[in-house]
């Protein structure tokens, strides 16, 4: 009797089907069902939601004093993220490529605070700037610079981007680990060819190492953004969105309008503001980016 | 014939033992809030353990979340058979009052009859049950008083002699304590409850009882009260001249730290603050007096457990509840949930002076005015602390606080 054989591409679904059921049920349902709750008014006790059409949205984008604000901490935080911790992550990952002694202690070092919580971090860091008894302030007044003591993290002014030093300071591992793995995939045998061919240090990094490392570049660049857009956590542990909502975040307050005043509608429009504002920023990246690749080819 | 017989005879058994309520059963499911300390979670434990052992068949499991998951399962418990039914929230229209409205609490006037909680607990505790419309809701738990507490020795060295009894006394004194170059008060910015004590109490002072209550009931309008500009002016100048700063950055745990090293004079808290000056063995140093904002009205909150409006065993919650309220255990677990009962007939002995000054404060007032954050809605909360910080860090001129605020409400749904 001749074994009934499945066609690849039927087995290639088959063994899909579990992992996309759970994908639709956790990610692709839930986004839907915010995208629905974002025209109705629920208040999470009701038994039923009522639709209000583009009232939450009317709602956010006029009469909600904390929104704008929060979009453009949002912008500013996605902007100083996807650049300055990967320029320096990328820095450390080209120091940390070389021969260097205790270059695997280095990079360990260096990615440690990846691991550690981020709520823990948002402790540790907000410990070290308490104005009175922090490490910060208390060097400060040792080193004779009492005048540059600040309330990091109570002055509107520096709060946001206080918080986002601790950032800085806990994200560079990731990227920093992105980029020592596509520093690897580079060619030898291209950089041997290239300096054989007369170019530099310099001219080797621009037309061989550089292009060799686009896609980990998009990759990176990608995931900074999403992160970066979807900030929550070392915020809320730091600030909790103040002084007067003024490290405010578009994920942060999205979650306090549904989870602590009871707002779903509300909390969902703004979910969907920023997931409006997250494919804006990546889909064109995305695309351009392929381009690239596919002219490369 | 003969199996017949007995049936009817269990039957008859079983209805008489249900008939002579001498025995209901029942698996009660109690929701409330994680508690840190351990003598409190062991006080929990035996007060369910002899409320078992005197009700043979009910069964009291007790669930612990932290604030924000305790609301959140609220909201779903309130579309499910499976909540609670008895529940944890603090009092007033704001917090207790989102879930009352929704229908989750069940109205316990028969309950106060019944067990004649108001002739049994003090009235500054319940009068936070009668708010709602409908119906009593919720018993105290805990009746909390909030005062200024002050340095003794910087009082002394800024040459103040007596707790100030107005307003402008209190005034008077924070300018004395400053010319002696002593901040007056502390506070914790990043916590917006702390400095919200500080305008609440401002309000009181300046708007009277009436016109304050109206503001918080959203009543009176914030833009035009005369009295609400005022009392962002005077917040203003609070945070400008007398508050230790930089407080902004800071919560109300590193203002305590502050204020035990003697870098402000003043704090205004709960009677919570006499245990954690007990454990830090600084009684001495330090006493309390009311807010003089010349209404005799005293700041407090209650918190309060409510019976679900779907719990399937209320009558057995409600005698939980009153088990929990009653002499027996209140006497015997004095001071672990507060520094007073809510229980009238607790007899106080050996008490420091500090937890006697309460006890004065307590038995004084009579009428009480609420916390900002449980007497608003929770999104106008959320704005009157933005507003009161904009004002307090200088970012918004004061008379445009109750225009601010005064905006929202009237955008609020």
């Amino acid at each position: 009797m001749a074994k009934a054989r499945l066609r690849p591409q039927t087995e290639g679904y088959l063994l899909l089907a579990p992992a996309l059921a759970v994908y639709f049920l956790f990610a692709v349902y839930p986004m839907l069902d915010v995208i629905r709750m974002s025209f109705s008014s629920w208040n999470g006790l009701d038994a039923d939601s009522s639709f209000v059409g583009l009232d939450n949205f009317r709602a956010v984008l006029t009469t909600d004093p904390v929104f704008w604000g929060a979009l453009l901490n949002t912008i500013w935080w996605t902007a100083l993220a996807v650049t300055l911790p990967n320029l320096v992550a990328f820095g450390l990952a080209l120091a940390l490529n070389q021969n260097l002694p205790g270059r695997s202690a280095l990079r360990v070092v260096f990615y440690l605070p990846v691991i550690i919580a981020s709520i823990a971090v948002a402790t540790i860091w907000k410990w070290m700037y308490d104005p009175f008894f922090g490490l910060f302030s208390n060097l400060l007044t040792e080193w004779g610079w009492q005048g540059l003591v600040a309330d990091w993290l109570g002055d509107r002014r520096i709060a946001l981007w206080s918080v986002f030093v601790a950032h800085l300071w806990q994200s560079v591992g990731f990227s920093m680990v992105l980029f020592l793995a596509g520093l690897q995939g580079v060619s030898a045998t291209l950089i041997e060819a290239a300096r054989i061919d007369g170019a530099g240090r310099w001219r080797v990094f621009r037309h061989v190492t550089l292009p060799a490392l686009k896609p980990t570049i998009a990759i990176v660049f990608v995931l900074s953004v999403i992160n970066s857009l979807k900030a929550f956590d070392i915020v809320y542990g730091m600030t909790g969105g103040g002084p007067a909502q003024s490290t405010q975040m578009l994920a942060m307050w999205a979650y306090t309008q549904s989870m602590q005043l009871g707002d779903f509608g509300k909390g969902a429009a703004i979910s969907v503001i920023l997931l409006a504002v997250t494919l804006i920023v990546v889909i064109p990246y995305l695309k351009w980016t392929m381009g690239q690749s596919e002219a490369d080819r | 014939m003969k199996t017949h017989a007995l049936a009817s005879l269990a039957a008859a058994a079983v209805l008489s033992t249900a008939l002579s309520g001498g025995a209901m059963a029942a698996n009660l499911k109690l929701w409330t809030l994680s508690f840190d300390n351990p003598t409190v979670v062991a006080a929990w434990n035996d007060i369910i353990k002899s409320f078992e052992e005197k009700n043979p068949g009910t069964t009291v499991s007790m669930e612990n979340r932290s604030t924000d998951e305790h609301k959140a399962a609220l909201r779903v418990a309130a579309r499910s058979d499976q909540g609670p039914d008895i529940y944890f929230m603090w009092s007033g229209l704001g917090l207790g009052g989102e879930f009352v409205n929704a229908g989750l609490s069940k109205p316990l006037d028969a309950y106060y009859a019944e067990y004649k909680w108001d002739d049994r607990l003090t009235p500054t505790s319940v009068a936070a049950s009668k708010a709602y419309a409908g119906g009593r809701h919720g018993v105290p738990y805990t009746f909390h008083g909030e005062a200024l507490y002050y340095n003794k020795a910087l009082f002394e060295k800024a040459g103040i002699t007596a707790p100030p009894a107005s307003w402008d006394e209190l005034k008077a004194d924070a300018r004395k304590l400053k010319d002696a170059g002593i901040p007056a008060i502390t506070f914790g910015g990043t916590v917006n409850w702390h400095l919200m004590r500080l305008m609440d109490a401002i309000l009181e002072a300046k708007c009277g009882a009436d016109k304050h209550d109206a503001l918080k009931a959203m009543t009176a309008d914030w833009a035009t009260e005369a009295c609400a500009a005022d009392s962002f002016k005077e917040l203003r100048d609070w945070s400008e001249t007398y508050i230790l700063s930089p407080f902004m950055g800071i919560d109300q745990a590193q203002s305590f730290n502050l204020f035990l090293a003697g870098r402000a004079a003043m704090m205004l808290e709960g009677d919570w603050l006499v245990g954690q000056l007990r454990d830090a063995d600084r009684l001495a140093d330090y006493d309390l007096f009311p807010i003089p904002t010349g209404t005799d009205r005293l700041y407090s909150f209650s918190e309060y457990y409510y019976v679900s409006a779907r719990s399937k065993a209320p009558d057995e919650a409600a005698k939980f509840l009153d088990y929990l309220l009653s002499d027996e255990v209140q006497q015997k677990y004095l001071g672990t949930f507060g520094s007073i009962s809510v229980n009238a007939d607790v007899k106080y002995d050996k008490v420091n002076p500090l937890d006697q000054r309460w006890l004065d404060i307590f038995a004084k007032y009579k009428a009480t005015y609420i916390n900002g954050d449980q007497a608003f809605p929770l999104d106008v909360t959320t704005e009157y602390f933005r507003v009161i910080n904009e004002v307090a860090s200088g970012n918004l001129a004061p008379q445009d606080g109750g225009k601010t605020l005064a905006t929202f409400i009237a955008n609020h749904k």
